[in-house]
């Protein structure tokens, strides 16, 4: 009866069986934390039976990932025992607030840095944005991180319209695009990255899109660790690292749509921290 | 895990409206079905005009009781969860809009013209995309299928599969004892097999097994429309994201509660799930376009 209770908590908060060997009985685990409010993670049982299975070959380590900003926040603030892997736009928001430190950057295809898109369906030459008040915005990215994203490629002075824009929640990038072609949505943010998948996969609907508005070129997922490290945190840190030369590393970070990391540079550092 | 499940699916929007003089009343079929749970939680958690809640359950519905108590309130916006629900609001309101989700095949719902909602298949072109997307190297998709429900629908789907360069080649069959030479013919010319719901083609557990089996035998992946089919060798499995679909029916109230014209009265979900079997990718030898796998929700192994 106890033992199924065990079982049942562990299944609940999402941990695996395996860290009550390592948790209670060994070491303790070292976790990486994940949250990226960019993506729509609905993916979670898979995102972490996969990444455990990797990381359970290369020591006591787990993978934990979040869907909500406040709890992950707890986790950063809390924890001394992991890695965290963000995004670029809520690393310069914690920054300030708690002791971390960003050591990579996610890469994919080489590039460290991505632009997002705010794409509209039809061709229109009217360039003015006050058209745009009270539409309806597909993004994959949660409601926080979209309107400032738009805030961004709009200007301050557009703040009032993109604070009346509608923001629906699809769960990923390539559904943004079809809400938009399929008329659930009047506007979608996506990445560069995903624009190009489209004019591959589908160049009528592609050729059918105007690109409104771009924003500033951002980086990928940031690799980040507390400030102040211990030997269980350089070694999970390595082991996330070398994740991008190891074929079976490669194929669990395209689950988060990087394919490698990049130690971050000293102008990289300052801009994130700035 | 389930109520877990909830919780996390209530963080999708931390927005909560409400409209001025708007009052909503949802009416669910079954509080016990999950997927009508998820969307009537996601619903709340946008919407903070409800008047009431009403669940219809598995006992004979008290139609008249239901009826006073919608009069009662007199709602701007019937949400109604699932087939039954929205039958018994067209039946016992007129004026009021109707908006529903989660029912299978609308199309023979009787509709009027404040009649609203959001339909459970996703567009047939978005998931041929996916399927493209996936598997590069597929390029002809057959579909096994009967004229009397599916002719409409294969029409469409050969009509749109130019524009992201498939080739959907069709075979329908009139009885379930068709299948077997139907199926051994089609696979012979087709990379893949798209399975639909054709109370035909799947006309019992014998047939589904058989379909299996071959596509086992012959190793041509199965791309189908429920989880139900992962257990027995789906390759790929495109379904509708239920909590975006609660997401959908609540802006679609508050479109109604604002007076808001709404031109695409019904809606197709704007969020797909994936379930992808790499084990079956293997076993298949498929090319798959691994830039692809942060698009899945569920990978099998």
């Amino acid at each position: 009866m106890i033992i199924r209770l065990i079982i049942t908590i562990c299944l609940f908060v999402g941990t695996s069986l395996s860290w009550i060997d390592y948790g209670l009985f060994a070491n303790p685990r070292s976790t990486v934390y994940f949250y990226n409010p960019e993506t729509n993670i609905n993916n979670f049982a898979s995102l972490k039976s996969e990444f455990d299975e990797y990381l359970s070959h290369h020591g006591p380590f787990q993978f934990q990932p979040f869907s909500d900003r406040d709890t992950f926040e707890k986790f950063i603030i809390e924890s001394n025992d992991g890695v965290f892997i963000l995004s670029s736009w809520h690393f310069h928001d914690l920054f300030v607030k708690f002791p971390i430190d960003s050591v990579c950057v996610g890469t994919s295809k080489g590039k460290s840095t991505q632009k997002k898109i705010l794409s509209l369906n039809g061709i229109t030459t009217n360039d003015n944005f006050d058209l745009l008040m009270g539409k309806k915005v597909a993004s994959a990215g949660n409601e926080e991180y979209t309107r400032n994203v738009i805030k961004q490629m709009l200007g301050e002075e557009k703040a009032h319209l993109v604070d009346c824009l509608k923001i629906l929640r699809v769960p990923k990038e390539i559904d943004a695009l079809m809400a938009l072609g399929f008329g659930m949505a009047d506007l979608a943010i996506t990445s560069e990255n995903s624009l190009s998948k489209l004019a591959i996969l589908n160049p009528k609907q592609y050729k059918g899109l105007r690109l409104i508005a771009k924003s500033n070129e951002t980086l990928l997922p940031i690799l980040a660790t507390p400030k102040h490290r211990n030997d269980n945190i350089d070694l999970l840190l390595t082991v996330i690292e070398k994740m991008g030369t190891n074929p079976e590393g490669v194929t669990k970070l395209k689950m988060l749509g990087i394919d490698g990391w990049k130690r971050l540079g000293k102008i990289e550092k300052t801009s994130l921290e700035d | 895990m389930f109520s877990a499940f909830i919780a996390l699916t209530l963080l999708f929007s931390n927005t909560v409206f409400a409209i001025d003089n708007g009052k909503v009343v949802v009416l669910d079929t079954d509080m016990t079905i999950g997927k009508y749970v998820i969307v009537h939680e996601v619903f709340k958690s946008k919407i903070a005009n409800i008047a009431d809640e009403i669940y219809l359950g598995s006992k004979s519905i008290n139609k008249r009781k239901i009826k006073k108590k919608i009069r009662q309130i007199d709602p701007d916006v019937v949400y109604c969860i699932g087939s039954r629900a929205y039958q018994l609001a067209h039946d016992v309101t007129k004026n009021v809009d109707l908006v529903f989700s989660s029912a299978i095949n609308y199309h023979r719902f009787p509709m009027r013209k404040n009649t609203y909602g959001i339909s459970n298949e996703l567009p047939q072109k978005m998931q041929m995309m996916m399927f493209r997307y996936f598997f590069p190297d597929i390029e002809k998709i057959g579909v096994l299928y009967s004229k009397t429900y599916n002719k409409e629908w294969l029409d469409t789907a050969i009509e749109n599969a130019g524009e992201v360069n498939i080739e959907i080649i069709g075979t329908s069959i009139k009885k379930p004892k068709e299948l077997s030479s139907a199926l051994e013919a089609l696979m012979l010319k087709v990379d893949a097999l798209w399975l639909l719901a054709d109370p035909v083609v799947l006309s019992n557990e014998e047939s589904i097994t058989k379909i299996f089996k071959k596509s086992k035998i012959e190793k041509i992946p199965v791309f189908t429309y429920n989880n139900v089919f992962a257990k027995l060798g789906a390759t790929m499995i495109i379904s509708a994201d239920i909590p975006t679909i609660g997401l959908q029916a609540a802006d679609m109230v508050l479109d109604r509660l604002a007076n808001k014209a709404i031109t695409q009265r019904v809606q197709p979900p704007a969020g797909s799930y994936i379930i992808l079997n790499l084990k079956k990718v293997e076993e298949y030898g498929l090319n798959l376009n691994d830039e692809a796998l942060d698009s899945v929700n569920e990978i099998i192994r």
